[in-house]
């Protein structure tokens, strides 16, 4: 715990400066948030090793240029949690889904101060809110082969006000128009849910095992899945291949897949840019983008870092505003890792050290 | 098996019944003759090297304890528990779980799923002696003995006559032991069994570290119930002849305690341990022969809300050693071993078995009195994993000697290697068949003082300085695909100092006795072969520093004991990022003896954890508090 004292001494300076500075630049801009947390900066999702509590988040300071370890630890004097797989911003809030701990700490967005715990979840993975008052968790329940569910969270009391069951294993949602899209990864559908009676009202079918999604300019949703995966080192034989799927949100049908020609690779970590005109995910540890109205595969990596290392691109985030790219870097489950960015054109542009495990990217 | 694991349990309640209870716990007092004259070879061809030999009052005091806690507060090894009921993995000059050896009457007993043993669930109640060897060993102990070795053998009943020992301790956190041994012997044959009885509810109170002001909170989720038994029979079949046999059953039944902020997900486990063996001695003019064949059944069931795993395997073993004596200063040990692994696990596509064998010559050569040296060759041959040859070669030179006074100088450098586990080999999806088995170089040095006053003061004080390289160190880590896999990930360099001093005396009626030690290890990755790697960094859960120093004062059927362990800083992450506070650990112990009759009986308070120091061995899993036990044991006769 000596780490936490020199990392309380180590805020306490950092909390001076940067207040310091806000008090002098409060008068240009009296109505912007205050907190140590309020400036531009992009927030890193650390997962930390499973089993142990030791998930984390980190701050880097635009502005600054200087990166914050721990901070919720460091604002609320304990622990965050165990395998930290998502936060989310929702006006003044973040809510971050600690997996293994099963629950949500929600946190002032500026000043990363707890506002409360969300418990009762089973393996949680990932939130979304549709207003201040009402969100949605998907919890993964049980790796048996069973549904997984989504809770709908009250966001005024912090409590589950209902649960709906849904596919095997869901993953990442979205919302869009009213409607919340799951990812059930442990099957080949989405779930589409009505948040006005948070029941289920239909499903997608796409290709086995989607994991992530992304809704672009033109409200199509996209859909990354796995493929079927066989064996290890996974066989190209037996495998098949994974796909981008769009989605028609007015019909909620697939209006084309593209398939990938390799089947042992899997295409993950499906996310966007801030105009939303570009899909950006990893492949056969390489990163990959391509416009939304394209009608086949890029070829052409965007990064490609030759036989890279096995967990590179753990954590894959695209700036809104600049179009930097962020690369969470493990080095292996048991020591800090890396966040690495990359221009907008793909190139590297510097590196800094993190919690372990930079699963996700949060851009404020 | 099955049918003789249940006729020696119905020996044991049959025994139970009459006699109340079985037990044993301290034969090893009497220092007596036994039959297993072939047990430790470290002594004898592992000259340079150290062995140390657990104290026996203290494994009579702490008989209701682990082997992990045992060796925690006695020996530089360090142990990671995960909280009060969980498992207890060690690292040894630096290295880890699966690089140190634990051996059973000579023979290798780690569970072959995962190449470690859990000193959690192997109890003091039922071991007859405690030893550990410190360094590479590997060319006399095989697969495993890296970092170092903890020899365990079973009881040995001395007294003529038939006798038995009865104890039940009582303790806080709702703990409970209950001990007991009857054993007989006469010119031929000695016979024994005990068995031991321990429930736990380890309830304690402790500070939880994710919730806001780290308030107080009950454990929950921490209790145990372990049970065990021994029988040992040796027969002097003729006068040159010998034949024992020894079973050893435990088992344990525990909620594992969940870490501080993580999900309290029901994980359990349950652990099942038979281990039979058949020893034949004979002495002939062409020397000693010894034939050992053993069969372990190990079972592992872990169970939590999303999992329920099953290993259950079966070891064969075979040892035959033929010693040669060539006058005073010539000894000339061969030997052959072959293990046979059938095990079934979830984790495999169906019942998978391996076969290893080793052949062995260990030589010792006294040129001079006053020096010794040894020589071990080693091959270790497994189908598609054959390790390089390991050789050891060892000195001990006295080369001072005075009235008082006797100065050593020590040396030795052994090779080393452990050969991949089962579920290395075998697990459905990440078996690597491109696996080599790690392979070890030490050298290590030292001197050794003895002060010796009549029968008054002993004195003994040994240094040592080790470097130790371990290359191609097999880890399991996540791949892209996410799912675990083996890899050969890294080269490590392990070097340290090792001091320790022990004192008996006598003044008057006072008999004291005190050992001291402290041990400074850096072990750190030298070369990573997957990934970037940490190189130049302390490896995680391996303390620079860590001392122990212990006392005991017995005065008139009085004995006072203390233990204090201080255990330094010790990394939680590669990137010595994190880490845990260093601690201190102090545990008393007072013992009355009152003799009834020509029976004994031994009243005994102890306080563990003394100073109520909150401390962690593995990150965020609460440890207990100050306890109390008390503990009465009736010795008859």
């Amino acid at each position: 715990m000596r780490k936490f004292n020199y990392f309380r001494s180590l805020f306490l300076a950092v909390t001076l400066i940067t207040s310091s500075l806000a008090f002098t630049s409060c008068d240009n801009d009296n109505d912007g948030p205050s907190g140590a947390y309020a400036e531009d900066g992009v927030f890193m999702v650390n997962e930390g090793s499973f089993g142990t509590p030791n998930g984390s988040i980190s701050y880097y300071n635009n502005r600054s240029q200087q990166v914050q370890n721990t901070i919720f630890q460091n604002e609320n004097d304990r622990l965050l949690g165990d395998v930290i797989q998502n936060m989310v911003i929702h006006g003044d809030r973040a809510f971050i889904v600690a997996n293994n701990s099963n629950k949500i700490e929600v946190v002032n967005a500026n000043t990363f101060n707890s506002l409360g715990t969300i418990e009762g979840l089973e393996m949680p993975r990932y939130f979304a809110a549709l207003n201040e008052d009402k969100g949605y968790v998907t919890e993964i329940v049980s790796y048996n082969g069973s549904p997984g569910r989504v809770s709908v969270i009250d966001l005024n009391t912090f409590t589950v006000s209902k649960t709906i069951e849904v596919g095997v294993q869901p993953q990442q949602l979205v919302i869009a128009g009213g409607k919340v899209y799951v990812a059930n990864s442990g099957g080949n559908t989405i779930t589409v849910i009505n948040s006005s009676t948070d029941a289920v009202e239909s499903t997608i079918t796409v290709t086995e095992g989607p994991n992530s999604l992304v809704i672009d300019r033109n409200n199509a949703l996209w859909v990354a899945s796995s493929g079927v995966k066989v064996g290890w080192p996974v066989s190209e034989e037996e495998s098949s291949p994974g796909a981008l799927s769009k989605i028609n949100l007015a019909s909620n049908t697939v209006t084309s897949t593209l398939t990938f020609n390799q089947n042992a690779p899997s295409p993950s970590k499906l996310t966007t840019n801030g105009n939303r005109d570009k899909l950006y995910y990893v492949f056969n540890r390489k990163v990959y983008q391509q416009d939304v109205n394209a009608t086949t595969l890029n070829t052409m990596p965007l990064i490609d870092r030759g036989t890279y290392i096995e967990y590179g691109f753990y954590g894959l985030g695209v700036d809104p505003e600049t179009g930097y790219i962020y690369e969470g870097k493990v080095n292996d489950f048991t020591s800090s890792s890396w966040v690495i960015r990359y221009s907008p054109t793909g190139a590297p542009v510097d590196s800094f050290r993190v919690g372990i495990a930079p699963n996700g990217f949060v851009f404020k | 098996m099955r049918k003789l694991y249940f006729r020696f349990f119905f020996l044991l309640t049959a025994l139970a019944g009459t006699t109340a209870a079985a037990q044993q716990a301290d034969s090893s007092r009497y220092q007596l003759q036994t039959v297993n004259v072939f047990g430790k070879p470290a002594e004898v061809y592992a000259a340079g090297s150290r062995v140390v030999t657990l104290d026996s009052s203290y494994l009579s005091i702490y008989s209701g304890s682990s082997l992990a806690e045992a060796l925690q507060t006695r020996t530089p090894l360090y142990f990671k528990t995960y909280g009060a009921s969980g498992i207890s993995s060690v690292s040894f000059r630096g290295t880890n779980a699966s690089q140190t050896a634990v051996l059973w009457n000579g023979l290798n007993i780690a569970l072959p799923t995962l190449g470690q043993s859990d000193f959690a669930t192997l109890p003091l109640s039922g071991i007859g002696e405690v030893s550990v060897q410190h360094g590479a060993a590997a060319a006399t102990y095989g697969s495993g003995a890296i970092g170092g070795a903890v020899l365990l053998s079973s009881p040995t009943y001395g007294r003529k006559g038939l006798s038995s020992e009865l104890q039940q301790e009582a303790g806080s956190f709702v703990r409970y032991f209950s001990n007991g041994s009857i054993s007989y012997r006469d010119e031929k044959v000695t016979i024994g069994t005990s068995a031991y009885h321990r429930t736990a509810e380890n309830n304690f109170k402790y500070s939880d570290l994710s919730r806001f002001g780290a308030p107080e909170r009950r454990q929950e989720h921490a209790s145990q119930k372990v049970y065990g038994f021994t029988q040992d029979l040796a027969w002097h079949i003729t006068p040159k002849t010998n034949i024992a046999l020894h079973s050893w059953y435990t088992y344990a039944d525990r909620n594992l305690q969940p870490a501080m902020g993580s999900a309290h997900n029901n994980a359990k486990q349950e652990d099942e341990n038979l281990r039979l063996l058949t020893e034949l001695t004979h002495s002939s003019r062409f020397g000693q022969s010894s034939i050992k064949v053993a069969y372990f059944k190990d079972y592992l069931k872990y169970t939590d809300n999303s999992n329920n795993s099953v290993a259950d395997v079966h070891t064969y073993q075979l040892q035959a050693e033929q010693t040669y004596n060539q006058g005073k200063n010539w000894s000339l040990r061969g030997g052959l071993n072959l293990q046979q692994f059938q095990a079934e696990n979830d984790g495999y596509a169906g019942e998978k078995e391996e076969t290893r064998t080793s052949l062995f010559a260990l030589f010792r050569y006294d040129p001079l009195d006053i020096l010794d040296l040894s020589l071990n060759l080693r091959q270790t041959l497994v189908k598609g994993y054959n390790p390089v040859p390991t050789p050891a070669l060892g000195f001990n030179l006295k080369f001072y000697q005075q009235q008082h006074h006797q100065l050593s100088l020590k040396g030795n450098v052994s090779g080393s290697y452990r050969i991949p586990t089962l579920n290395d080999r075998f697990w459905t999806g990440a078996g690597n068949p491109e696996l080599k088995p790690e392979q070890g170089w030490s050298y290590e040095g030292g001197l050794r003082h003895l002060y010796v006053l009549g029968n008054e003061l002993l004195l003994e004080t040994e240094a040592t300085y080790y470097h130790m390289l371990i290359d191609d160190w097999i880890q399991w880590a996540p791949s892209s695909a996410g799912t675990w896999v083996p890899s050969n990930l890294q080269k490590v360099r392990s070097r340290g100092v090792e001091l320790s001093s022990s004192l008996s005396a006598k003044i008057g009626d006072v008999n004291l006795k005190g050992t001291a030690g402290y041990t400074y290890t850096s072990s750190e990755q030298v070369e990573a072969y997957i990934g970037e790697g940490e190189t130049g960094k302390q490896l995680m859960y391996v303390p620079l520093h860590k001392a122990i120093l212990s006392a005991e004062a017995n005065y008139s059927g009085w004995s006072l004991l203390g233990n204090l362990n201080y255990t330094g800083l010790r990394y939680t992450t590669n990137s010595e990022t994190s880490s845990l506070d260093d601690f201190l650990l102090l545990n008393l112990a007072l013992s009355k003896k009152i003799q009834l009759r020509q029976n004994t009986l031994i009243l005994t308070l102890r306080s563990d954890n003394a100073t109520n120091s909150v401390y962690q061995t593995m990150a965020y899993r609460a440890m207990p508090p100050r306890g109390y036990t008390f503990s009465l044991r009736f010795i008859i006769p």
